[in-house]
């Protein structure tokens, strides 16, 4: 028996999926200081399997983790979350010597999944190899079993969710799982839970469909022991009573219950940061007609929460009379409206919940779902493409049957699907003429809702982020140093005003029994940031893969009150040189400096 | 707070999924109010009657219980911590402290479905107790007790572990005729996860984010309709979700 990790199980279940066979994996207590857990020890589990750049993310070699952190599994308020770390299938660099060169992926899931896998007894799940045929893995505390899926194969993942829990026979189970699109390996499918919250981005259920692995069901009665129980309990009395008032003096608070994100789908296009016309546009004049207020009188039915969450700003909605009534969904917020309303010009909300309906019901990431489909519109405008190149789709802005058929043909990968399964850089690459100017994507990650045109904060932001273009990241290294953190822990990002200045490290600390300064927090998160960096930097990527399309350094914004928003470049590559000033990084190949690896505990990565 | 969620939605606003209802007491009394929603006179009265306070005669039973807002509930699952948390006390250095809120020992249990609906389940303190009535342990003949009983100012459920067979027929009661409050130990299969009420000052209620949860005392006892989570998610999805 290892000795007592504090806050942790000490074990990360593996599952090996070629051979039918379990282990465990023991956690070293200094894996779980210097990562801590979630994003950050995914990310050192990914480095320490992928022992050479260049894997094909596709392969049975590419491990897929499912890491809750250390808080999840206990009554912290909002510590819901699931990080999903993989090698990624969707990025690539301008060059590199290996056919298969990636970023890494992470994806963040809230729900009840991340809790359930501690009360199980894991501190994360590790994914390796290639089952034969479909399978599910069945996990009940001790017992783990690889189970046959052929049944499911096939099924989309509102009809899942509903089937599977029945067969499992217990709603106390947790589960995630893929779509069709997994099964179908388009990049960008995604891993849902709920049939709803989706670990949208990256591709993870790409990975997931490549193992013929349709959905993970875990049930659990444990947890871990914490090092100090009365500091923790009284740190959590503290945390819960304060709560609301660190949003904003509690009308913040308020604002996530009532709106949750779908309250900036009006903010966001006022101020012009809305993706409105793949993101040729900041401003939606329709923007009322899809926004939360709309929403609220219109769909949503109910607030639903992640685990001990009292922000709940998720809302379940229906719709209720027309064309799509019989709908029930969650949303619309913020990114699932922009992307299926504002940047294809829908402003028919009905529609706009069928879309992001569908979208989930595939298992498809709906950021890049929407790109893909505004870069599509724009080429078909433009003339790039024409109607036989679209299968006959009639891909006009704004059609609410187009959009649907091309979602349909992208999960299916079925006729001009199957391209536009690979993204938008490899769409661009296809049809030429230019367009590559307003395909959106960074390291080939297409961007999400928020718009770039009059921010340099939201270039950095996404240019320099580790799985490719990303909003929830932060434009200095300190901002992204503490997100890598929060991330690590299993807590939502969008419930840190509620821990107050140091309420997050008062935790970790009575849980773990280490007295985390804040220096040791932020440098935990500089360790995880510069990792993933490392491992892009041997796969390839540069400085020069730091980068965003034409068309927010070329054409300014048209409409709107932020019209005439355009971003400067020498601006932007002075904002990208002090930034990696400030990491410490290469300044022309952006490689972290091998001292800067080394002082970080990162040294194992200048051997390889 | 918007319109949708200032209607208060417990289980006495709920039909019967199905007109033809298992239990006995849903024919009687929906034919009495023309089989719209369904009026129970403990619940009634329980809702619009006295606020928790102070007991002053501490031996009498008093009817109390949980009493769910299923608009308010956001299915959270802070009930389950804050219960577990209260209900299973640990030893730190000598000192009773508050235990880590593990769900799996939680009296109160979140049951989520597809349409999003949650429905949170605890002992309902049904007067008649059919849990009770199934225990077959021979009363006590000086307490009267079985080895699953009833005393005190709570209506809560006491097991005396002792004389406990672990059969299993008051856990196949409520399963089969209330709410499946009771769960029986794994190993034992003796019942556990029965509502303590927390002495009078339930947690859940406490720490519920939504008021999502009430404390109801002095109800007059009647009748319970005892739904089981999946007819409760049924009635609350044709509620919810239906279409114009």
């Amino acid at each position: 028996m290892a000795e007592t990790i504090y806050g942790y199980h000490g074990v990360v279940l593996e599952v090996d999926l070629t051979n039918k066979r379990t282990g465990r994996i023991p956690l070293t207590k200094e894996d779980a200081r210097n990562f801590i857990g979630g994003r950050g020890l995914g990310m050192k589990l990914l480095a320490d399997r992928l022992k050479r750049p260049g894997v094909d993310p596709l392969s049975p070699e590419n491990p897929l983790l499912f890491m809750p952190g250390p808080f999840s599994g206990f009554p912290i308020p909002s510590a819901s979350r699931t990080c999903i770390v993989t090698k990624s299938p969707r990025t690539s660099p301008l060059e590199s010597k290996y056919s298969f060169a990636s970023t890494v992926s992470y994806a963040n899931m809230g729900g009840f999944f991340g809790p359930e896998v501690r009360f199980a007894g894991y501190d994360g799940i590790m994914v390796t190899g290639k089952a034969a045929s479909p399978v599910y893995i069945w996990i009940d505390d001790d017992r783990v079993e690889i189970r046959d899926a052929g049944k499911y194969w096939g099924m989309r993942t509102d009809e899942f969710d509903r089937r599977f829990i029945e067969d499992l026979g217990d709603r106390r189970f947790r589960t995630c799982y893929i779509g069709p699109a997994g099964e179908n390996l388009v990049t960008y499918a995604c891993v849902i839970n709920t049939a709803a919250r989706a670990a949208g981005r990256g591709g993870t259920g790409c990975v997931m469909g490549s193992k013929n692995l349709k959905a993970v069901a875990v049930r659990g009665t444990g947890q871990p022991a914490v090092a100090e129980h009365e500091k923790f309990m009284s740190a959590l009395e503290d945390i819960r009573k304060n709560f609301r008032a660190g949003f904003n003096g509690g009308s913040g608070y308020d604002d996530w219950r009532r709106y949750g994100t779908a309250s900036a789908l009006i903010s966001a296009s006022d101020s012009g940061f809305q993706a409105v016309k793949n993101f040729a546009e900041g401003t939606f004049a329709d923007a009322d007609k899809i926004g939360g207020i709309a929403a609220e009188q219109k769909i949503w039915v109910r607030d639903f929460a992640c685990f001990c969450c009292p922000l709940s700003c998720k809302k379940a909605g229906a719709v209720r009379n027309g064309k799509y009534a019989g709908i029930t969904h969650d949303g619309p917020e913020y990114e699932t409206g922009t992307m299926m309303g504002a940047n294809l010009m829908l402003s028919d909300l009905d529609a706009v919940m069928k879309a992001i309906y569908d979208v989930d019901d595939y298992g498809l990431d709906n950021i890049t779902t929407g790109n893909v489909i505004g870069f599509l519109m724009e080429a078909y405008e433009k003339k790039l493409i024409d109607r036989a190149f679209l299968n006959g789709i009639d891909l006009k802005w704004g059609s609410a049957e187009a959009i649907l058929e091309m979602v349909r043909k992208i999960a299916l990968r079925e006729g001009v699907g199957d391209l536009a399964s690979k993204g938008v850089k490899a769409l661009a690459a296809k049809i030429g003429g230019g367009s590559e100017k307003f395909a959106v994507h960074s390291k080939g990650h297409e961007l999400a809702a928020w718009n770039p045109h009059r921010s340099l904060d939201l270039a950095i932001t996404y240019t320099t982020a580790s799985r490719g273009a990303c909003h929830l990241n932060s434009s200095s290294a300190a901002g992204q140093n503490d997100y890598a953190a929060a991330e690590s822990i299993g807590l939502c990002l969008f419930a840190l005003d509620g821990f107050g200045k140091d309420g997050v490290r008062r935790l970790l600390s009575a849980i773990t029994g280490f007295e985390w300064t804040e220096q040791d927090y932020l440098r935990a998160g500089e360790r995880i940031y510069n990792l993933e960096r490392a491992l892009n930097c041997r796969e390839g990527f540069t400085r020069a893969d730091d980068a965003l399309p034409a068309r927010f350094f070329e054409e300014a914004l048209t409409y709107g009150p932020h019209k005439g928003a355009v971003l400067k470049r020498d601006e932007f590559e002075k904002a990208l040189s002090d930034y990696y000033k400030d990491r410490g990084w290469d300044l022309k190949t952006g490689n972290p400096a091998p001292e800067k690896l080394e002082s970080l505990g990162l040294g194992f990565m200048n051997a390889l | 707070m918007s319109e949708r969620r200032k209607e208060r939605i417990t289980l006495k606003d709920l039909k019967p999924p199905r007109g033809n209802s298992r239990r006995e007491f849903l024919k009687t009394a929906a034919g009495g109010v023309g089989g719209a929603l369904i009026a129970d006179r403990f619940l009634v009265r329980a809702l619009y009657g006295r606020p928790a306070q102070a007991q002053t005669q501490p031996e009498k039973m008093v009817y109390s219980m949980i009493v769910v807002d299923f608009n308010k509930c956001t299915g959270c699952r802070t009930c389950e911590t804050a219960c577990s948390s209260f209900n299973n006390k640990v030893d730190v250095n000598g000192k009773e402290l508050p235990g880590l809120g593990n769900p799996a020992s939680a009296n109160i249990r979140v049951y989520p479905y597809n349409p999003d609906v949650d429905v949170p389940v605890t002992c309902l303190m049904c007067e008649d107790a059919p849990c009770i009535e199934a225990c077959p342990v021979e009363p006590d003949p000086q307490t009267k007790r079985r080895a699953l009983f009833r005393e005190g100012r709570l209506p809560v459920l006491h097991n005396d572990l002792d004389r406990c067979i672990g059969c299993g027929s008051c856990a196949e009661a409520c399963r089969t005729k209330r709410v499946r409050a009771i769960i029986p130990n794994r190993e034992t299969n003796k019942p556990e996860r029965m509502c303590t009420l927390c002495g009078g000052d339930p947690q859940c209620v406490k720490h519920c984010p939504n008021e999502a949860l009430s404390y109801i005392v002095e109800g007059t006892p009647g009748h319970h309709y005892g739904f089981s989570p999946d007819e409760v998610a049924k009635a609350l999805t044709e509620l919810w979700y239906k279409t114009e």
